[in-house]
C-alpha cells in the first residue's frame, strides 16, 4: 500500500485566522519552518470578515489582508487550506498530524482566479460569506479579497452543466478531483481554531430564528462592510432603510439556558462599534443597545463607550426577555425596564442578538489535549503563561483557549509562537547534546 | 479513431458515471435553477418597464420580499442591475443595459 505523502516542518499551526497567522508569521521570522492548516478554503477567519474593528475603528479588511499576504508569501510557511485535520499526536519526539485537504475541483495550479466560471454559473447558492443575505454561484472564489483566490465546486449544487468548464479560460475546472490525503510530522504545534456565534435558533424566547428582521451581529458585520451584499445597511425582510435598530446583548452568553453560562467578553464592545457605525450610515436613525452592564474591559474602550452615549445611542439596562414579530416587518421587544415602570415593549425596524461565542474546534477523538468546562481549549497555567496545554509542545492561541478580542489574540498568538520556539530551540539543545 | 476521440470518449464515459454517482444532488440543483431562473425573469420582466422598490417587485410578481431582495443583492453582484433613486424609506433598483435575459 502506497503511504501518504509526508511534510515535515518545524511547527505546525492549526487555524489560518489571525491568531494562526500572527503565530506563523512570528515563527517563520525566527527562520522556523511553518505550515498552517487551515479548514475554510480562505485564511483569514472571522477578522478578515467583520467591518471595522474596535476601538480604533480602523477598516477590518485593510489591517487583516497585509497579515493574510505576509503569511501567504513568507518562504518559510506553508499554508494548506480546504483542509480537515484527522488526527493529530504524539509519535516520540514528533507530532504527527494526519490531513485531508478537499477537493475544490478546480486544479489551483492554474486557477487565475478570474471568476468567468463564476459569472457563467446559472446555480444560486445562499451565501453564507454574506449572513446569507445574496446569493454565490455554485462554482465561486469565496470573498473578493480571499487568499488564495481559487474557485471551488459546490457539488451540492452543481449540475455538471459543463458552463465552467467552457468558461474557464486556463481549463483548471477538473470534476474528477480527489481528495489529498498526507501527513505533517512537526516538532511543536499551536492550536488556534478559534470560535463560532451560538446560533439564533437556540432561544425559544428571541424566535428561533423565524422572526423577520432578527439578525446576529457577524450578519450585521457583513451589512456594515464595504463589499456586503447590498452595500449599505437595509432591513433583509424588504430592503427597508431601518430608521431604528436595537442590540439585545448577553443574547446568547451568561446564559445557562443556553449552556453559555460564561460572559463573551467581545459582545459590549462589538455591539457599541455596530451602533457607532450605523450612526454614521444611519444618521436619522434611533440606536438602542439593551444590555445587563457594559464591560468595557481594554485599553481605550471606556472611552469608546463613552463616546457612543454622547453620539446619542441609547443604553437602556435590562435584559430582553421575548422578542416578537410586530407590524410592517418591525420586531417587538419585550423587557423590564429597570427605572421602575415594570414591563416595557418598545419596537424596531431591526433588531440585532449579540450572540455567544463557542469553541470553533473539538479535540475529542482528533487530539489528546484536554477541553475545560466551557469546552474551550484548557490551559494548564492560566495565569502565568496562558498558551499551555496539557500536551506537551502544544500551545494554543487566541479564541481557541476562551472568548477574546483581537488585541489579545494577537497578543497570545506572539506569547504562543514564543513558547513554540523556546520548545523547539530546548529539543535543538537536546539533540546537540 | 484517433488518440483525441479516444480521450473525448473516455471523459464522456467518465462524466456519465459521474452524473449517475451526483444524480440525486443534480436533481435537486436543477429544480432549484428552474423555479431562479422563472423568479429571476420574473424579476427583471419588471424591472424592464420601471425602476422599482423590494415592495413593488414583491407584489408585482408574488415572491415574498426577502426573497427579491436576495434576487436583487445577488443580481447587482453579477452587474445585472444598479441601484437608482431612494423612494422614501426604499431604494428603487435598475435594469442595466447589459443584462441578460
Amino acid at each position: 500500500m502506497e503511504s501518504n505523502p509526508v511534510l515535515n516542518v518545524d511547527a505546525l499551526v492549526v487555524g489560518g485566522g489571525i491568531a494562526g497567522l500572527q503565530a506563523a508569521i512570528d515563527l517563520a521570522d525566527q527562520n522556523f519552518k511553518v505550515a498552517v492548516v487551515e479548514k475554510d478554503a480562505s485564511i483569514g477567519g472571522k477578522m478578515i470578515r467583520l467591518s471595522k474593528v474596535f476601538p480604533t475603528l480602523d477598516c477590518s479588511s485593510c489591517i487583516t489582508t497585509p497579515k493574510m499576504a505576509a503569511a501567504a508569501h513568507h518562504e518559510n510557511i506553508t499554508i494548506l487550506t480546504y483542509c480537515n485535520l484527522n488526527s493529530l499526536k504524539r509519535d516520540g519526539n514528533h507530532l504527527m498530524a494526519s490531513i485531508i485537504q478537499k477537493p475544490r475541483y478546480v486544479d489551483p495550479e492554474k486557477c487565475i482566479g478570474c471568476r468567468r466560471c463564476e459569472y457563467d454559473c446559472p446555480v444560486y447558492v445562499s451565501d453564507e460569506e454574506q449572513g446569507g443575505f445574496s446569493a454565490r454561484k455554485a462554482v465561486y472564489i469565496p470573498f473578493s479579497n480571499a487568499i488564495p483566490q481559487i474557485a471551488i465546486v459546490d457539488t451540492e449544487h452543481c449540475m455538471l452543466c459543463g458552463k465552467c468548464e467552457k468558461a474557464c479560460p486556463t481549463s483548471a475546472i477538473d470534476y474528477f478531483q480527489k481528495p489529498i490525503y498526507f501527513t505533517i510530522k512537526a516538532k511543536t504545534a499551536v492550536l488556534a481554531t478559534g470560535f463560532e456565534l451560538t446560533t439564533l435558533e437556540d432561544k425559544p424566547q428571541y424566535g428561533l430564528g423565524k422572526i423577520p428582521n432578527v439578525i446576529d451581529a457577524l450578519q450585521m458585520e457583513r451589512l456594515l462592510a464595504p463589499h456586503g451584499p447590498y452595500n449599505r445597511v437595509l432591513r433583509p425582510l424588504d430592503g427597508m432603510e431601518p430608521d431604528s435598530v436595537a442590540y439585545v446583548q448577553c443574547a446568547g452568553s451568561r446564559d445557562k439556558s443556553m449552556g453559555v453560562s460564561y460572559c463573551s467578553r467581545v459582545c459590549c464592545m462589538y455591539a457599541i462599534k455596530q451602533a457607532m457605525l450605523l450612526s454614521g450610515s444611519l444618521p436619522l436613525a434611533d440606536i438602542t443597545i439593551y444590555y445587563m452592564d457594559i464591560r468595557a474591559f481594554g485599553k481605550g474602550y471606556e472611552q469608546f463607550y463613552q463616546n457612543a452615549k454622547a453620539m446619542g445611542i441609547e443604553f437602556v439596562k435590562a435584559k430582553v426577555a421575548a422578542l416578537d414579530a410586530g407590524e410592517n416587518g418591525s420586531v417587538t421587544v419585550r423587557y423590564e425596564a429597570q427605572d421602575g415602570v415594570g414591563v416595557t415593549m418598545a419596537n424596531h425596524d431591526l433588531v440585532v442578538l449579540s450572540l455567544g461565542m463557542i469553541p470553533g474546534w473539538n479535540p475529542k477523538g482528533v487530539c489528546p489535549v484536554s477541553s475545560a468546562s466551557d469546552k474551550f481549549i484548557k490551559t494548564i497555567q492560566p495565569k502565568i503563561s496562558p498558551t499551555l496545554t496539557d500536551m506537551d509542545g502544544v500551545f494554543t492561541a487566541g479564541a481557541a483557549a476562551g472568548p477574546k478580542d483581537i488585541v489579545d489574540t494577537i497578543t497570545e498568538a506572539g506569547a504562543a509562537a514564543m513558547e513554540a520556539s523556546k520548545y523547539l530551540i530546548e529539543l535543538q539543545k537536546g539533540h546537540a547534546a | 479513431m484517433n488518440r483525441e476521440d479516444e480521450i473525448m470518449n473516455k471523459k464522456k464515459e467518465a462524466m456519465k458515471q459521474l452524473r449517475g454517482d451526483r444524480k440525486e444532488w443534480i436533481t435537486m440543483a436543477s429544480t432549484m435553477v428552474k423555479e431562479q431562473r422563472k423568479e429571476r425573469k420574473a424579476i427583471k420582466k419588471y424591472l424592464e418597464n420601471q425602476p422599482a422598490t423590494v415592495p413593488e417587485i414583491a407584489d408585482a410578481t408574488g415572491i415574498p420580499s426577502d426573497k427579491v431582495l436576495w434576487y436583487l443583492a445577488t443580481l447587482k453582484k453579477y452587474g445585472d442591475i444598479v441601484e437608482g433613486e431612494k423612494d422614501g424609506s426604499f431604494f428603487r433598483y435598475v435594469l442595466t443595459e447589459s443584462a441578460p435575459e
